[in-house]
C-alpha cells in the first residue's frame, strides 16, 4: 500500500547485500584458507553484482509501472491531500471568529483601558477642584465666624449656598455623565450579547456548513477512490483474465498432447495384454488337467481316509463307553476313598490329641528321670567321697595290720635270729654273723612307698651335687635308689641347670630380684621351682620325662654336632657306655640294662633348649588331661606282698635249719638218757600251755641244752593259702601262725 | 419541566439548542416504542393499563377459539415468561436478579422499568442497556463517549451534577445528596458543576429564578455555596473536577451577588482538592478567582500524588498567581496548566518561564487573552530553549511584537518538541513574520503555528503553511511506519544538546 516505504524497504536490503561480504573473510587475512575462500566469494560476488544491476533497473521499471498502474493510490493521496486542506481551512473558517472576538475583547480592553484612563483622570482633577472649591468655602466658613452684623452673615451664608449647591451641581454633574455611560454601557451590553448570540450563530452556521462540506467532499472522495480502485479492478481483471485464457489455451494444447501420447501407450499395453492372455489361458488349461488328476487321486484318498474314519469311529465310540463304565466306578471309589479319608482324618486328629498328650507325659517323665538322675548323680558322688575316705581308712588300717603283723614277724625272726646265735654261739662255738636282707629294714606295706615331688627330688639332687666331691660314693648310692631311670644324677643337674640358665624368663622378675641375695644353689633350687611351675611339672615322674625329653631330643634331632663332639656316641647310642659316664658304671653294677647312653648336656646347645621346652610342653599337654582320674584310681600292687612275706620265711636260710635239725637230734639223744619225763606230745592239746613250759624248759635249760631247736618262722608261710585283702588277715594271722610251728615242730620230732 | 421552563428564556442559540433536542427526543420516542408492539403480541405486559390489554386480548381469543385455524398451545405463555413478569412487577420490594439464569437475566432486565428506586438498582443492575434507558428517558442529548463510554457512570455522573446545581444550601437538605453517595460512589468519576445557586432568603425553586428572579433581593454578602467536602471524600474513584461558580441563565435578573466565590469558598473547596488523591483534572473557570484565592487552590495542591491538569481560565488571576502556579510546576506532575483569559502580565510570565525551562511534565501551556508583553515572551522563549517537554503553546492576545518574535525563531529552529504555538492576535509585525519564517525553514517537528490578525506578511504566513503542509506530512509518514524514520530521528537527538 505505501510504495515510498517498501521502496526504503528495498533500499535497505540492498544496503544490507552490500555490507554483508565485508563481514566475511577478509583478503589481507593472515590465515591462506581465509584467503582462498575470500576469492573465491569475491569472484562468486561478481555475477552476483551484475544481476543486482539489473535487478536495479528492473526495480526502476517496477516503480514506474507502480505509478503507471496505481491510480488508486495517486487518487488516495490526491483526496486525502484535499480532504486535510478541507479540513483546516474548515477550523481556520470556524477559528477565526474566535480570533476575531480575541482581537476585539484586546481592543475593547485597550480603549477600555483608554477611557478609563481619562475617567480617572476626569475624577482626579474633578475631585481636585471640588477639593479646592471645599476648601474655599471651609476657609469661608472660619471668616464667617468673625463676623458680626448678621446682614454680612447672611450674605455669606447665601455664597457660601451658592457655592455648595455649584459643588453638588458640579457632582451631579459628573454623577449623571457616570449615569450616562452606564446606561450607554448597559446598551453595549446588550448589543455585545446580540453580536455574541451573531457570532454564535454565525458559528454554528460555519460548523454545520463545514461539517456538511466536509461530508459531501469526504463522500465524494470516496467515490473518486471507489471507482480509481473500481477501473484499477477492472484493469487487473482484464489483464489477469487474458493471461488466464492464455495459460488455459497452453495447459489444453498440452493436455492434448498427453491424451495423445496416452491413447498410443493404451494400445500398446493392449496389444501385450492379448499376447499375455492367450498364454496365460494355455497354462491355465494344462493346469487345470493337472489339477484335476490330482482331484482324484485325491478323492480315493478321502474315501479310504472315511473308512478309517468310520472304524476308528466305532472303536472309540466302544471305548468311551468302556471308560464311561469306568468313570462311573472310578466315581463309587472316589466317594469310598472319600469317606475312608474322612474316617482316616478322624483317627489321625485322635492320634495327634494322643501324641499331644504323649509327648506331655514323656516330658513329665523326662523331667522326673533327669531330677532323679541328678539325685543319683550326688549320691554317686556322695559313694565316691565316701569310697575315697573308706580307701584311705582302709589303707591305714591295712598299713596298721601289717606293721603289727611285721612287728610280730620281725619280733618271731629276731626270736629266731637270736636263737640261731645263741645256738651258734653257746652250742656250737661257732661265730655268728646276723644275716643281711632287703626285707628286713623294710617297714610298711610295699606298694605305700610315698611318691616324691619334683622339688624334693631337686634338692636331692642339688644336695648330691653339693657333696659329690666328699661323699661321691654314699650319694650315688642314694641317687641310684632316687633315680632308677637310666640317668645320673649329674646328667639331670646338668641339664636342670642349663634349663635354668635358659629359661628364665619363666620366672617372675620379682622373684629374681629376690633371689639375688641368696646362695648359689638355693637360687637355683628356687629358679627350678618356679620354672617347674609354670612348666606344670609336679611330680618326680614329669620330671624323669623332661630330662629323658631332652637327651632323646638330643639324640634325634642332632646326631651331627654329636659326631663332631663325640664320634664314638654317634655309633651306637643305645648301647655305648658314656665317657662321662664311667663313675657311674661302678654303681650300675646290679642292673647292666641302665647302662645307657647318657649324653652330654654339654652338648645341647643353648639355643635348642627353648625348643625342646616347647615340644615337651606340647607333649606333655597332652597326656595331662588323662593323668588326673588315673591319678584318682587308687590300684594296689599285691604282687610284692607274697614275695616279701615268702622272703620273710626264709630268713633262716635251709642250712642252719638242717644244722638245727641234726643239733635237735643230738639234743634229744642227749635228753633222752637223762629223763624222759618231758614229752611234748602231751602238751599237744594246748599249744600255748605247751609252749609256756616248753620255753621256760628250755629257758631253764638254756644254761645247760643250748640246741634246743626252735621252730623257724621260714616255715609259718607254709600254711594254707594266704589271705592277703585285708580283714581277714589280722583275724587268721594268729592262730595259724602257731599251727605250722607244731607240725613243724612234729615234723622235726618225727623226723 | 425545570428545563423547559429555563429554556423559555434562553436566547438564540438555546433555541437552536431546544430545537435539537427536541428533535432527539422525538426519534428516541419513536425508536424507544418501535420496538414495543411485536413484544406485547408474544408477552402479556406487566404493568395495569397493559394488563387490561391482554384481558380484552383473551376474551378475544376465547370468542374466535372455534374458527381460528392457526390457534395453537404456543400461544400460551409459558410459566418462565410468568415468573419473569412477577419477578419484573415486584422488583422493587424483591430484587432478584443474579439467582436468575443469564437469559433470563436479559429479559428481566429489558422488561424493568427506568423509574426504580436508585436505591434497589444502582449496585444491583450493571446492565448497559437498563441504564441507557434510564438516561434517554431523563435527558435527551447524552454523550457516552464522554462518560467513558459508559451509561450507568453518565446517568449516575449527570444525576449528581443535577442535584448539585440546584442545591440551595440552608434551604435544601444535604442529605439528598450525601444519600446518593454510597450507591454512587463506585462509578462517578467525573463531576462538572457549571452552576452553584447562592443561599436565598426566600426560597423560590431553582427553575422559578428566572421568573421571579426580578423580586429576590440578595442582601446579603456573604453567600457561601454547597461544600463539596463530604461528597468528594465520598468519592472513590473521582478523577475530574470541574466546577464553575456562578449561575446560569440568570438573563436580566443578574446580580453580581450571584457569581460570588467567597473565601470560605475557596478554602474549603482547597481542603477537598487536597484530600483527594485521585483527581486528575480540575477545572475552575468563569469564578472570579483573584490572586489569593488561587493561591490557595494552588498551595493545596502542591505535591498533589495524581493531579495532571490545572484549569484556572477565565478569572482573574494576576501575577502573584501566576508564580504561585509556576511553583506548582515544579512540585506536581502536572502536565497542562490553562491560564487563559486572565490578567498575567510580564512578571507572572517570566517566573512561569523560570519554572518551564526545567521541567519536565509540562505539555501544554495556554496563556492567551493575557498581558505578557514582550517581556514575558522573551523569557518564555528563552525557557523553551531548553525545555525538552512542552508541546503546544498558546500565547494569543498577549500583545506580543517583533522582539519574541525573533526569540521564538531562534526557539523554532532547535526545539524539537513543540507541535503546535499560537500567536494570533498578536502585533508580530511583518519583520517578526521574516524572521519566524526563518526559524521555520529549520524545524521538522512544528505542526500548527497559528499567525492570524498579528499583523504577518501574506507571503510569509503563506510560506509557513507550507512548511507546516511538508513537517506534517512528515509525521504522518513517522506514525504510519515508525520503524524506518525512527533512525534519523535517533540520530538528530544527540545533536540537539550540543547546538
Amino acid at each position: 500500500m505505501n510504495p515510498p516505504g517498501s521502496l526504503g524497504v528495498l533500499e535497505e536490503k540492498e544496503e544490507e547485500h552490500l555490507s554483508t561480504p565485508i563481514l566475511g573473510p577478509s583478503i589481507h587475512s593472515d590465515n591462506p584458507q581465509k584467503r582462498i575462500q575470500a576469492r573465491r566469494l569475491r569472484i562468486a560476488a561478481r555475477p552476483e553484482g551484475r544481476r543486482r544491476e539489473v535487478l536495479g533497473e528492473y526495480l526502476d521499471g517496477k516503480k514506474e509501472s507502480e505509478e503507471d498502474r496505481s491510480k488508486s493510490y495517486r487518487q488516495k493521496e490526491e483526496s486525502r491531500l484535499k480532504l486535510a486542506k478541507l479540513l483546516l481551512c474548515g477550523t481556520e473558517l470556524v477559528t477565526n471568529i474566535q480570533v476575531a472576538t480575541d482581537i476585539r475583547e484586546i481592543h475593547r480592553r485597550v480603549e477600555e483601558e483608554e477611557i478609563k484612563r481619562q475617567r480617572l483622570e476626569k475624577l482626579e482633577s474633578e475631585v481636585k477642584t471640588s477639593q479646592d472649591k471645599f476648601d474655599e468655602i471651609t476657609a469661608k466658613w472660619e471668616e464667617g465666624k468673625q463676623k458680626r452684623i448678621p446682614q454680612d452673615l447672611w450674605d455669606m451664608l447665601n455664597t457660601q449656598q451658592v457655592h455648595c449647591a455649584g459643588l453638588i451641581e458640579d457632582k451631579n454633574k459628573l454623577i449623571g455623565e457616570l449615569q450616562q455611560e452606564l446606561k450607554t454601557k448597559d446598551d453595549q451590553y446588550v448589543k455585545d450579547l446580540k453580536k455574541q448570540s451573531d457570532d454564535i450563530c454565525l458559528l454554528l452556521e460555519r460548523m454545520e456548513e463545514q461539517v456538511k462540506n466536509v461530508m459531501k467532499t469526504f463522500r465524494q472522495e470516496l467515490n473518486y477512490i471507489e471507482k480509481a480502485f473500481e477501473v484499477e479492478r477492472q484493469e487487473l481483471l482484464t489483464s489477469t483474465k487474458k493471461k488466464w485464457e492464455r495459460a488455459l489455451q497452453a495447459h489444453s494444447a498440452k493436455e492434448l498432447e498427453y491424451l495423445m501420447n496416452r491413447i498410443k501407450k493404451v494400445e500398446g499395453y493392449e496389444k501385450q495384454l492379448n499376447k499375455q492372455r492367450i498364454w496365460d489361458w494355455e497354462d491355465y488349461n494344462m493346469i487345470k488337467i493337472r489339477l484335476e488328476q490330482d482331484v482324484q487321486v485325491l478323492e480315493q484318498q478321502l474315501q479310504q481316509m472315511k473308512a478309517t474314519y468310520q472304524l476308528n469311529q466305532e472303536k472309540l465310540e466302544y471305548n468311551c463307553q468302556v471308560l464311561k463304565k469306568r468313570d462311573e466306578e472310578s466315581t463309587v471309589i472316589k466317594s469310598q476313598q472319600k469317606r475312608k479319608i474322612n474316617r482316616l482324618h478322624d483317627t489321625l486328629n485322635n492320634l495327634r490329641s494322643k501324641y499331644a498328650q504323649q509327648i506331655k507325659q514323656f516330658q513329665e517323665e523326662n523331667q522326673s528321670l533327669t531330677s532323679d538322675y541328678k539325685r543319683l548323680v550326688m549320691q554317686f558322688k556322695e559313694l565316691q567321697k565316701a569310697m575315697r575316705h573308706f580307701a584311705v581308712v582302709d589303707d591305714k588300717q591295712f598299713r596298721e595290720i601289717w606293721l603289727m603283723n611285721e612287728e610280730e614277724a620281725k619280733d618271731l625272726m629276731s626270736r629266731a635270729l637270736d636263737v640261731d646265735r645263741i645256738i651258734h654261739t653257746h652250742h656250737l662255738g661257732l661265730p655268728w654273723t646276723a644275716p643281711e636282707f632287703w626285707f628286713l629294714r623294710n617297714v610298711g606295706p610295699l606298694s605305700q612307698q610315698p611318691q616324691k615331688s619334683a622339688t624334693q627330688i631337686l634338692e636331692e639332687v642339688l644336695m648330691q651335687a653339693e657333696e659329690e666331691g666328699m661323699e661321691e660314693t654314699a650319694s650315688e648310692a642314694e641317687s641310684y635308689l632316687d633315680l632308677p631311670k637310666q640317668i645320673s644324677a649329674k646328667t639331670t643337674r646338668k641339664i636342670l641347670m642349663l634349663l635354668c640358665d635358659e629359661s628364665g624368663f619363666l620366672i617372675e622378675s620379682k622373684l629374681l630380684s629376690l633371689l639375688l641375695p641368696l646362695e648359689k644353689n638355693e637360687c637355683y633350687l628356687l629358679r627350678l621351682d618356679a620354672i617347674f611351675s609354670a612348666l606344670g611339672i609336679e611330680s618326680e615322674d614329669d620330671l624323669y620325662k623332661l630330662v629323658n625329653f631332652f637327651l632323646k631330643y638330643r639324640i634325634y634331632h642332632s646326631p651331627s654336632s654329636q659326631e663332631q663332639t663325640s664320634p664314638m656316641s654317634a655309633l651306637e647310642p643305645g648301647e655305648q657306655t658314656d665317657l662321662e659316664g664311667q663313675e657311674e658304671e661302678s654303681l650300675v653294677e646290679g642292673k647292666p640294662e641302665e647302662k645307657e647312653a647318657l649324653p652330654s648336656p654339654r652338648l645341647i646347645h643353648p639355643n635348642d633348649v627353648l625348643k625342646i621346652l616347647e615340644a615337651f610342653v606340647m607333649g606333655l599337654k597332652k597326656p595331662r588331661n588323662s593323668r588326673a582320674p588315673v591319678k584318682l584310681k587308687y590300684v594296689q600292687d599285691n604282687s610284692k606282698d607274697s614275695e616279701y612275706w615268702e622272703a620273710l620265711t626264709t630268713v633262716i636260710p635251709d642250712t642252719t635249719q638242717s644244722l638245727w635239725d641234726a643239733l635237735y637230734t643230738g639234743l634229744e639223744k642227749y635228753q633222752s638218757t637223762p629223763n624222759c619225763k618231758f614229752h611234748p606230745r602231751r602238751c599237744s592239746g594246748c599249744p600255748r600251755s605247751r609252749a609256756g613250759p616248753r620255753r621256760a624248759a628250755v629257758l631253764g635249760w638254756t644254761p645247760v641244752r643250748v640246741l634246743v631247736p626252735e621252730p623257724p618262722p621260714a616255715r609259718f608261710a607254709q600254711g594254707p593259702a594266704w589271705d592277703h585283702s585285708g580283714f581277714s588277715r589280722a583275724a587268721v594271722i594268729g592262730p595259724v601262725e602257731v599251727r605250722p610251728l607244731e607240725r613243724l615242730l612234729v615234723s622235726h620230732r618225727h623226723d | 419541566m425545570q428545563e423547559t421552563l429555563a429554556t423559555s428564556t434562553l436566547s438564540v442559540p438555546s433555541r437552536s439548542s431546544i430545537s435539537t433536542q427536541d428533535k432527539f427526543s422525538t426519534a428516541g420516542q419513536t425508536s424507544s416504542t418501535g420496538p414495543r408492539p411485536p413484544r406485547h403480541s408474544i408477552v402479556p405486559p406487566p404493568s395495569k393499563s397493559k394488563g387490561w390489554n391482554s384481558g380484552t386480548k383473551f376474551h378475544q381469543m376465547r370468542r374466535t377459539i372455534a374458527e381460528d385455524t392457526e390457534w395453537s398451545l404456543a400461544i400460551v405463555p409459558l410459566l418462565t415468561e410468568l415468573c419473569i413478569q412477577h419477578i419484573v412487577k415486584n422488583f422493587q420490594n424483591n430484587p432478584l436478579l443474579k439467582q436468575l439464569l443469564p437469559a433470563h437475566q436479559q429479559k428481566v432486565l429489558n422488561l424493568l422499568s427506568p423509574d426504580l428506586p436508585l436505591a434497589v438498582t444502582a449496585n444491583l443492575i450493571d446492565d448497559e442497556n437498563y441504564w441507557r434507558r434510564c438516561c434517554t428517558q431523563r435527558w435527551p442529548v447524552c454523550h457516552v463517549a464522554k462518560h467513558g463510554g459508559s451509561w450507568k457512570r453518565l446517568f449516575f455522573e449527570r444525576h449528581l451534577e443535577n442535584l448539585i446545581k440546584h442545591f440551595i444550601p440552608g434551604t435544601t437538605d444535604p442529605a439528598v445528596i450525601l444519600d446518593l453517595l454510597p450507591l454512587c460512589s463506585n462509578y462517578v468519576r467525573r463531576l462538572r458543576v457549571d452552576q452553584f445557586l447562592p443561599p436565598v432568603q426566600l426560597p423560590p425553586p431553582p427553575g422559578e429564578l428566572s421568573d421571579s428572579g426580578s423580586d429576590v433581593e440578595l442582601e446579603e454578602p456573604a453567600t457561601d455555596h454547597y461544600q463539596l467536602r463530604d461528597l468528594v471524600a465520598g468519592l472513590s474513584h473521582l478523577e475530574e473536577l470541574d466546577l464553575v461558580y456562578g449561575v446560569k441563565d440568570c438573563g436580566m435578573n443578574f446580580e453580581w451577588n450571584l457569581f460570588l466565590f467567597t473565601y470560605r469558598d475557596c478554602h474549603s473547596l482547597a481542603a477537598t482538592i487536597k484530600a483527594c488523591h485521585t483527581l486528575k483534572i480540575f477545572r475552575l473557570t468563569r469564578s472570579k478567582v483573584d490572586d489569593d484565592k488561587a493561591r490557595i487552590l494552588i498551595r493545596s495542591l502542591l505535591d498533589h500524588p495524581a493531579l495532571e491538569e490545572l484549569d484556572l481560565s477565565h478569572n482573574l488571576i494576576g501575577d502573584r498567581g501566576a508564580r504561585a502556579a509556576a511553583k506548582l510546576l515544579s512540585h506536581s506532575h502536572l502536565r497542562v496548566l490553562d491560564l487563559a483569559n486572565n490578567q498575567v502580565r510580564a512578571p507572572g510570565a517570566q517566573s512561569l518561564a523560570h519554572a518551564l525551562a526545567h521541567n519536565t511534565n509540562l505539555t501544554s501551556l495556554n496563556l492567551r487573552l493575557n498581558c505578557i508583553e514582550d517581556e514575558g515572551g522573551q523569557a518564555l522563549a528563552h525557557a523553551l530553549q531548553t525545555n525538552r517537554c512542552l508541546t503546544t503553546l498558546h500565547l494569543g492576545g498577549n500583545d506580543l511584537s517583533e522582539p519574541t518574535a525573533t526569540l521564538l525563531a531562534q526557539v523554532l529552529a532547535v526545539n524539537t518538541t513543540l507541535t503546535s504555538i499560537n500567536l494570533s492576535c498578536n502585533h508580530i509585525g511583518l519583520d517578526g513574520g521574516k524572521q519566524l519564517l526563518e526559524g521555520m525553514s529549520d524545524n521538522k517537528t512544528l505542526l500548527e503555528f497559528d499567525l492570524r490578525l498579528s499583523d504577518v506578511a501574506q507571503e510569509s504566513e503563506y510560506l509557513i503553511g507550507q512548511a507546516l503542509c511538508a513537517n506534517r506530512e512528515a509525521a504522518r509518514q513517522r506514525a504510519l511506519n515508525p520503524s524506518h524514520f525512527m533512525s534519523p530521528v535517533m540520530a538528530k537527538g544527540p545533536e540537539n544538546p550540543a547546538g
